[in-house]
């Protein structure tokens, strides 16, 4: 029995070879790239030293957990992560149906060119930079010169405070974030919207069912599987956060809602110089993050979803 | 069949994985030994020694030239300025590079590195064993926080045992700036202290045309200077017509800590002793002198009466919007850079407004911001500029130090402060050059070339007469009574930073960023507060700036004060 098996995969690999040595290539860069560098995470647990490999730097108090230790008696890093995890959330609830909703839409319309049109027309801020969209957020939202705000004046109406006040600003950077993602997001929804059989919507039409229901019982239902799935990695990253975003779109007033884990690190460590400080704040996000994938995954599959794996 | 295929797969994979994890596996380990080249550089063991062994040793002719080829490595500022040149590829990079070939023999290669992010990106380098040969920073911390892990060569004993090599080094630097950062009590030397030709810091500026126009004089107190913020305010419409609603009768910057400098100095009490000074001055915004909080306090009060530009703290640095208000004439009044509104030539705020508003429309600095004393006293730093220091991956101290000491050579220096004569300056009959704005290949791309002549920050043509006379001359189309004005009163009542070297503060040690973030943050905040809150938001900005770093290092001060200078309250 075991023989045969063995002769099987043999057999399998020798007709296949190619295949096989063709996967030997991501897989070196996945060794190479992803697990190799692991051994830097030591970094969190060792007294950092810029002559030395993380092999010869010497273990930090506490038995290695001395900048964990640090990272969680800091009121700043307890700022950020509770930042983070409210603009995460933020961006979650409101950011994850928007491109859904859009997609649906985007299905209805009738005409195709005017589909393609409008399509095009809601991808493109995908592709503008971060820095970019902040100078376009200080033109339209700044308190004296942003046009938005000069309309809003003219109209008789005092300065709304977009950018320079933590309320607000959380307002406009989800909304910028909505803006900058959702078309883009759409495309995957698309994709499986025109995977539904088309049978069950002729169906439907004969049976009398009005477009709402059409969305409620066959596309909605027909696109579970991907929202799931997406809903499963966005969790993933609730304690991920992206450097760009919120670096560009800070100022000064604004640091107690706009100082995510990211900028944290990035102020600590890469100009403050505190490496292993930083690298533990990193580890510790991403087994965070780790937690979370698994935590949804087995959710999903309990409410009988096939999860990601 | 089947063996000798997978047999093949295997190797191939085997070898693809070693050869690509070699590179990556041997990177990260850098020298071994730290810096054992300098330590233990070539010398002999008496100075009476004749210097030609020495030089043998160390490949050099009589003419301090090397006999074979050496190659450095310089880091470079970048300002991506409009219209500039490359910065580590132009007419003036080219002069250094032959000239060092054809004096020293050494290869020079220039790293550049952008200006308004430097601290970030050396760190950067640093970190990934990339530094240049000869690095450089405004921030010594970052230089003493590397070289606690080892990664920084001690210059002591390399500058000490090659004195006679490099004479324009010793000579123009001098040995108070060369040996400011070494450590009293272990003799290391991390960084030379480069020279600060000119303590001009920074000046008050307001428009000279809107004074004639409301019919008023140069303020000369804080309550003056007031009174004339709200006339300009009031008076909008006569000063600028249908834009009135632009107006800013002050404007500002989120780096409050520089752009309200004379204004808060005024209210730190006059006799501030040095020790005050080392103790409380480690920011560099003078944030943490006392009564620090009532100048913010009158900043405060401005804003709430509409005196201040609503949107200071939303920009970034190095934006331009400020300087285009400036530009279009809507600013009153405003506080930065003692030559700010005058310098970049053409691109000048000066020239701008001349062109934009009329031939009277000028900034002309005023001195209203006196102390307790009645003293208009500026806190000044110490001549000393950038710090250079040497990677520990710095093979070649000698060829980098050789560079330094070419750089600091008069002549080199002047023509690259100056450029060539008819091109970017022509000698007026007094023997004082006088600057012209060019564009094209022989532009500067900082003033003065500051980024190419590392050892300078400000001129010095040997000539204190000739310098002072240039410097006036350096506006390209201002008129020298403005700069002039702004040269005296920059400086006047000026206290000059001293050099109290007590060594390393350990607290300081990767805070500086975090710690002037901190200060941005609350600076910002206390200002735009509505006034009933002010005093809360500053307080609690402040205890929490002391709490996460800032009062520890003010006690570690004060105690290696007292373990250096004892009950002495000023330096001698």
């Amino acid at each position: 029995m075991e023989i045969t098996n063995k002769s099987k995969s043999l057999s399998y690999i020798k007709r296949y070879w190619i295949l096989y040595l063709m996967m030997l290539l991501p897989l070196a860069f996945f060794i190479i790239f992803r697990y190799i560098p692991m051994g830097y995470i030591q970094i969190a647990f060792k007294n950092y030293s810029i002559v030395k490999s993380p092999w010869e730097m010497g273990w930090a108090a506490n038995h290695g957990f001395e900048y964990f230790i640090k990272a969680f008696s800091n009121r700043d890093f307890l700022y950020a992560l509770r930042n983070t995890i409210l603009l995460n959330f933020l961006d979650l609830l409101l950011g994850f149906p928007a491109p859904i909703i859009l997609a649906i839409l985007l299905n209805e319309l009738a005409f195709k060119r005017f589909k393609k049109f409008t399509q095009t027309v809601v991808y493109m801020p995908h592709f503008l930079s971060w820095v970019i969209i902040s100078g376009l957020a200080l033109q339209l939202f700044a308190p004296t010169n942003g046009l938005v705000n000069i309309m809003i004046n003219k109209m008789g109406f005092a300065s709304i405070p977009f950018l320079n006040e933590p309320a607000y600003w959380v307002v406009t950077y989800i909304f910028l974030g909505i803006w900058q993602s959702c078309g883009w997001n759409t495309i995957i929804y698309l994709a499986a919207i025109a995977g539904i059989n088309p049978e069950l919507y002729e169906a439907s039409a004969v049976d009398g069912a009005s477009r709402l229901r059409k969305i409620w019982h066959i596309t909605l239902p027909g696109i579970r599987p991907t929202i799931i799935v997406l809903l499963i990695l966005s969790l993933g990253h609730i304690l991920g956060s992206d450097f760009e975003r919120p670096y560009a779109l800070r100022n000064t007033l604004v640091t107690e809602v706009s100082d995510v884990i990211s900028i944290f690190v990035y102020n600590n460590g890469i100009r403050g110089l505190q490496f292993s400080l930083t690298t533990a704040v990193g580890l510790f996000q991403s087994v965070v993050g780790v937690i979370f994938l698994f935590g949804a995954n087995a959710l999903a599959k309990k409410s009988g979803e096939r999860g990601i794996w | 069949m089947g063996f000798r295929k997978a047999a093949s797969i295997l190797a191939i994979s085997t070898t693809l994985a070693l050869a690509l994890s070699g590179c990556t596996s041997d990177k990260p380990a850098p020298s071994a030994s730290p810096a054992p080249s300098a330590s233990s550089a070539p010398t002999s063991n008496t100075a009476e020694d004749s210097s030609d062994p020495r030089l043998e040793k160390l490949g050099l002719d009589s003419n301090f030239k090397f006999k074979e080829t050496h190659k450095i490595t310089v880091e470079i500022y970048d300002r991506g300025n409009d219209g500039g040149t490359k910065p580590e590829d132009n007419f003036y990079t080219q002069y250094i590079k032959d000239g060092m070939l054809r004096d020293h023999n050494v290869e020079v290669t220039f790293v550049p590195v952008p200006r308004w992010t430097e601290g970030e990106v050396i760190n950067n380098l640093l970190a990934g064993n990339q530094a240049p040969d000869i690095s450089l920073t405004y921030s010594y911390p970052t230089i003493q926080t590397y070289a606690n892990m080892g990664g920084v060569l001690d210059l002591g004993p390399i500058v000490e045992e090659n004195k006679d090599i490099l004479p324009d080094m010793w000579d123009y630097l001098t040995e108070a700036n060369i040996y400011w950062d070494k450590d009293p009590s272990t003799g290391t030397l991390w960084a030379l202290e480069t020279r600060l030709n000119v303590l001009n810091r920074i000046n008050t500026f307001v428009r000279e045309d809107w004074l004639k126009k409301l019919n008023l004089q140069a303020p000369t107190t804080l309550q003056e200077f007031e009174s004339m913020l709200v006339a300009f305010k009031d008076n909008a419409s006569t000063l600028l017509g249908k834009d009135a609603d632009k107006m800013i009768p002050f404007s500002t910057s989120f780096d409050i800590g520089w752009r309200a400098d004379h204004l808060t100095s005024s209210f730190v009490p006059n006799n501030l002793t040095d020790k005050d000074i080392y103790i409380q001055g480690f920011d560099d915004r003078h944030f943490l002198f006392p009564n620090y909080k009532e100048g913010i306090k009158t900043l405060n009060k401005w804003y709430n009466e509409g005196l201040v530009w609503k949107d200071f703290s939303l920009y970034p640095a190095g934006d331009t919007t400020e300087d285009n208000l400036m530009k279009m004439g809507y600013v009153g009044a405003f506080i930065h850079n003692w030559d700010y509104p005058y310098r970049n030539g053409d691109d000048s705020i000066h020239a701008s407004l001349q062109r934009l508003v009329g031939p009277d429309a000028a900034y002309i600095a005023v001195e209203p911001f006196a102390n307790d004393a009645g003293v208009y006293k500026k806190f000044l730093s110490g001549p000393v500029d950038r710090k250079i220091f040497f990677p520990a991956t710095n093979k070649e101290p000698i060829a980098s130090l050789l560079y330094v000491n070419w750089i600091s050579k008069l002549e080199n220096r002047v023509f690259l402060q100056f450029g060539e004569e008819g091109v970017t300056h022509e000698k007026l009959p007094d023997g004082s050059f006088k600057t012209i704005a060019t564009t094209g290949e022989k532009i500067m791309n900082s003033p003065a070339n500051i980024d190419y002549t590392i050892t300078s920050n400000g001129l010095n043509l040997g000539d204190p007469d000739k310098t002072v006379k240039s410097i006036a001359n350096g506006y390209a189309g201002v008129d020298s009574k403005y700069i002039e004005i702004a040269n005296q009163i920059t400086t006047h009542d000026g206290r000059v930073g001293k050099n109290a070297n007590v060594g390393e503060i350990k607290a300081e040690d990767g805070q500086g960023q975090a710690l002037k973030e901190k200060r941005d943050t609350l600076l910002n905040k206390a200002v735009v507060a509505s006034v009933d809150k002010f005093d809360a938001i500053y307080d609690a900005g402040m205890k929490d700036y002391l709490g996460s770093g800032g009062q520890a290092i003010i006690d570690e001060r004060a105690a290696a004060w007292e373990k250096y200078f004892g009950k002495d309250t000023m330096l001698k």
